[in-house]
């Protein structure tokens, strides 16, 4: 370890990237493995806002993609958020060496002509050789570091609790990552690589189909549900149920509901909400002073009119004066000049004018036209005599409970009837028959038949019946006097609730607030029950026993003597409880098992790494750079925490 | 194209990846594998998929994700009670498509 100096330790995970020193406490650098690369309109304003900065001192040519912490609001890129992942593999290697040069830029490794720093990087399960090659040469060939080691980031974090706890050789190690969670069995400290298995579902699809559960359940605030909001929720308060059927029979209680539900408040506007939640009057007044406003505009707009015809009228008069002082010279350049054809011409023109004037100045003297609301208020129907209001209130009331039921069975046997084998829809299919076989039977006599059918004005209303389209004649006049009655009672009764108001009574606030209920044991959910997500992989506990079976009972014992968890995920209240009671269901009677918490999930396999770093044997497990020239650059040196090392069979 | 968007860094040497080689999806690589006929019990990072469920999935309510006994025939959604079959009913299909998808129901017509 001494000839090559300081190791530098990168937990290359695909939610989140920890770098920092082999002797370091914690990483010096922690950031969100994505990129994103400014759009080409924006990128003169990031350009200047770079030159900025490189005046205030950092030197640095203004970076036109943005890494990481670099990236100030992640929120307004996400669409062009890249990530060299796919999974947790590494399938994009021109983002992989952007960020690689932003660890390294950050890393101080400015100015120097190489990396002279032996890497310690962590890699994907069975990460497959293709990948290994382009890393290599990448760091390598581009970066000129002198040695690499790679490792598993669960081996790692499993290490990490043993070197704290204690030594134990098997183990079961079930790594919740942001895209994948792995059950990997250990045993004598030999990762049994071929009974690993892979459930490709985490972090990033719970917060996803949480994501979409948000938007779906409110798409009035869709654009303030925003993945780094759902992140939040995910990560401080979703946990996973122990028993999750019983939980979600809880919620479907209302008062369990009322009593748990979490209500998130959205940041909204005071005005803009409260404008919608106006009461009528209010609205009124402000109707009034639109109004008023509107007539003054006309007002004025007439005056300047008014005034513009006295100057034309003003004009002609003198021009009439010329004729008649016999100036006819002047007067025909006059009104050539003013294109007026003749002397009648103009006479018509000063009477026109002389009337517009007389007209508008009526208007002025006339008293102010009633205001439209007055009218409405006096073609307002009035109770009709003999009959107290209240009486005739609870009657118009009444008559609209009538229509509105009317209404509705016509609404239910318009659906009915859209479905077949329905009795609604075989009732109109038993009519119309009936009805063309009569028809048939008038034909087949020769004469007619009269079976009195349309004597009675009733007798119609079996095209009525069979009318798919209920939107006739009846429903329209249904309409109507719905709509006057709502118009009578919503004026005089002013507890008149007329369904639309209901809105009114909740707050603004309320308006905007997302409820966050089931969703809290809903969503992480899906690591138990893929199937949720439309997924067909076995779920956690599932596969837990699918591994388990691969091994004969007394290995199978010694694994579940030490289950670890570990990853972000791990993080979720509840998950060792109801890992034990799956565990519990799936273990002979009677037999034991542990569940250990790995403390700090998403640290420790960086720690576990550094700890690796620190050991000083470590440098045997090193791939040199002569390892690399003689070997071929798909080689890499396998320890106690790495992949198993398969070469590509030569064609 | 690429080297224009690289920026200089003192660190760095010159290199480039081989062009077909910056970036192969998973998929590609999958190809990739299997046409290396590797021995079959050597395990890769595609055989240690995890198996399909042999459980019947559970129904759940698409709009709640309360135990759901109904299924609605038309919009072929999930649902747990009569309100929110109700709910459903003035749903924009835009959303009941959403539901659908999360669920990963894809209808055999298509």
């Amino acid at each position: 370890m001494g000839t090559h100096g300081k190791v530098l330790v990168i937990d290359n995970g695909s939610y989140e990237c920890r770098v920092g020193w082999a002797n370091s406490r914690e990483p010096e650098l922690r950031f969100r493995n994505v990129l994103t690369k400014p759009r080409k309109d924006r990128k003169k304003e990031s350009g200047q806002q770079g030159a900025t900065e490189t005046a205030s001192g950092s030197g640095e040519a203004p970076a036109e993609i943005q890494v990481g912490n670099d990236i100030t609001n992640i929120e307004a890129v996400r669409a062009h958020l890249k990530s060299p992942f796919e999974r947790n593999i590494i399938t994009n290697w021109n983002h992989q060496e952007q960020i690689f040069d932003y660890i390294f830029t950050k890393m101080g490794f400015e100015g120097q002509d190489s990396i002279n720093h032996p890497i310690l990087l962590t890699e994907a399960l069975a990460n497959p050789n293709f990948c290994r090659q382009n890393m290599n040469e990448l760091l390598f060939e581009c970066y000129g570091i002198p040695a690499v080691s790679y490792g598993i980031d669960a081996l790692y974090s499993w290490e990490h609790y043993q070197q704290k706890r204690k030594k134990v050789s098997d183990a079961l190690i079930i790594s919740f990552g942001y895209s994948t969670t792995h059950v990997i069995p250990v045993l004598n400290g030999k990762i049994q690589l071929e009974h690993v298995r892979r459930l490709n579902v985490g972090g990033y699809h719970i917060i996803t189909y949480l994501f979409r559960l948000m938007q779906m359940k409110y798409p009035v605030h869709l654009t303030a549900i925003t993945i780094s909001r759902m992140e939040k929720l995910v990560h401080e308060h979703c946990h996973i149920a122990v028993d999750y059927k019983e939980e979600l029979i809880q919620w479907a209680n209302m008062d369990y509901y009322d009593e748990h539900i979490m209500k998130i408040q959205l940041p909204y506007n005071q005005v803009t909400a409260t404008n919608a939640l106006l009461t009528a009057e209010q609205k009124q007044e402000k109707r009034r002073e639109l109004a008023l406003r509107l007539l003054e505009i006309k007002n004025r707009r007439e005056r300047e009119k008014l005034r513009e015809d006295e100057q034309q009228l003003f004009v002609y008069n003198k021009l009439r004066q010329l004729y008649e002082q016999k100036k006819v010279q002047k007067f025909e350049r006059a009104l050539e000049q003013q294109q007026i054809g003749s002397l009648e011409e103009l006479d018509k023109l000063i009477e026109t004018i002389n009337s517009r004037i007389k007209k508008a100045q009526d208007r002025a003297k006339a008293a102010p036209r009633p205001s439209k609301q007055q009218e409405k208020l006096d073609k307002m129907p009035k109770p009709p005599e003999g009959v107290s209001q209240a009486d005739w209130l609870a009657e118009l009331h009444s008559k609209r409970e009538e229509i509105l039921q009317r209404k509705q069975a016509r609404h239910q046997q318009k659906s009915e009837q859209a479905k077949r084998h329905t009795h609604a829809a075989q009732e109109r299919m038993r009519i119309i028959s009936t009805l063309a076989r009569s028809e048939k039977r008038r034909k087949a006599n020769g004469e007619e038949e009269d079976d009195g059918f349309g004597m009675n004005d009733n007798d119609w209303d079996v095209y009525k019946r069979i009318n798919r389209y209920n939107d006739d004649s009846d429903s329209d006049a249904d309409n109507e006097q719905l709509l006057e009655c709502e118009k009578i009672l919503s004026h005089y009764d002013a507890n008149f609730d007329d369904g639309n108001s209901n809105q009114q009574a909740q707050s603004a606030a309320e308006n905007y607030q997302l409820h966050f209920g089931i969703e809290e044991i809903r969503v992480p959910e899906i690591l138990f029950q893929p199937s949720m997500i439309g997924s067909s992989e076995a779920g956690l506990a599932e596969l837990i026993a699918f591994v388990l079976k691969l091994f004969p009972a007394n290995e199978q014992q010694r694994l579940v003597n030490h289950v670890y968890l570990t990853g972000g995920c791990a993080k979720f209240k509840g998950l060792k409880e109801r890992l034990a009671k799956e565990l519990l269901e799936m273990r002979p009677f009677q037999s034991t098992f542990s569940i250990y918490e790995i403390d700090e999930p998403s640290l420790s396999a960086w720690l576990g790494a550094c700890a690796q770093a620190r050991k000083s044997n470590f440098s045997q497990t090193l791939t040199t750079r002569k390892d690399y020239q003689e070997h071929g650059s798909e080689y890499f040196k396998e320890h106690k925490a790495s992949n198993i090392f398969y070469p590509t069979p030569k064609e | 194209m690429e080297a224009q968007g690289k920026t200089k860094r003192s660190f760095k040497k010159p290199f480039a990846f081989a062009k077909n080689c910056v970036y192969r999806p998973l998929r590609q690589i999958s190809n990739l594998e299997r046409n290396l006929k590797l021995p079959a019990d050597r395990p890769t990072y595609f055989t240690l998929n995890a198996p399909p469920s042999l459980v019947p999935a559970k129904k759940y309510s698409d709009i709640s994700g309360l135990p759901a006994p109904y299924a609605d025939p038309h919009t072929k959604l999930r649902f747990a009670n009569a309100d929110e079959y109700a709910s459903m009913q003035h749903m924009p299909s835009d959303i009941i498509n959403g539901y659908l998808t999360v669920r990963g129901y894809t209808s055999a017509v298509g």
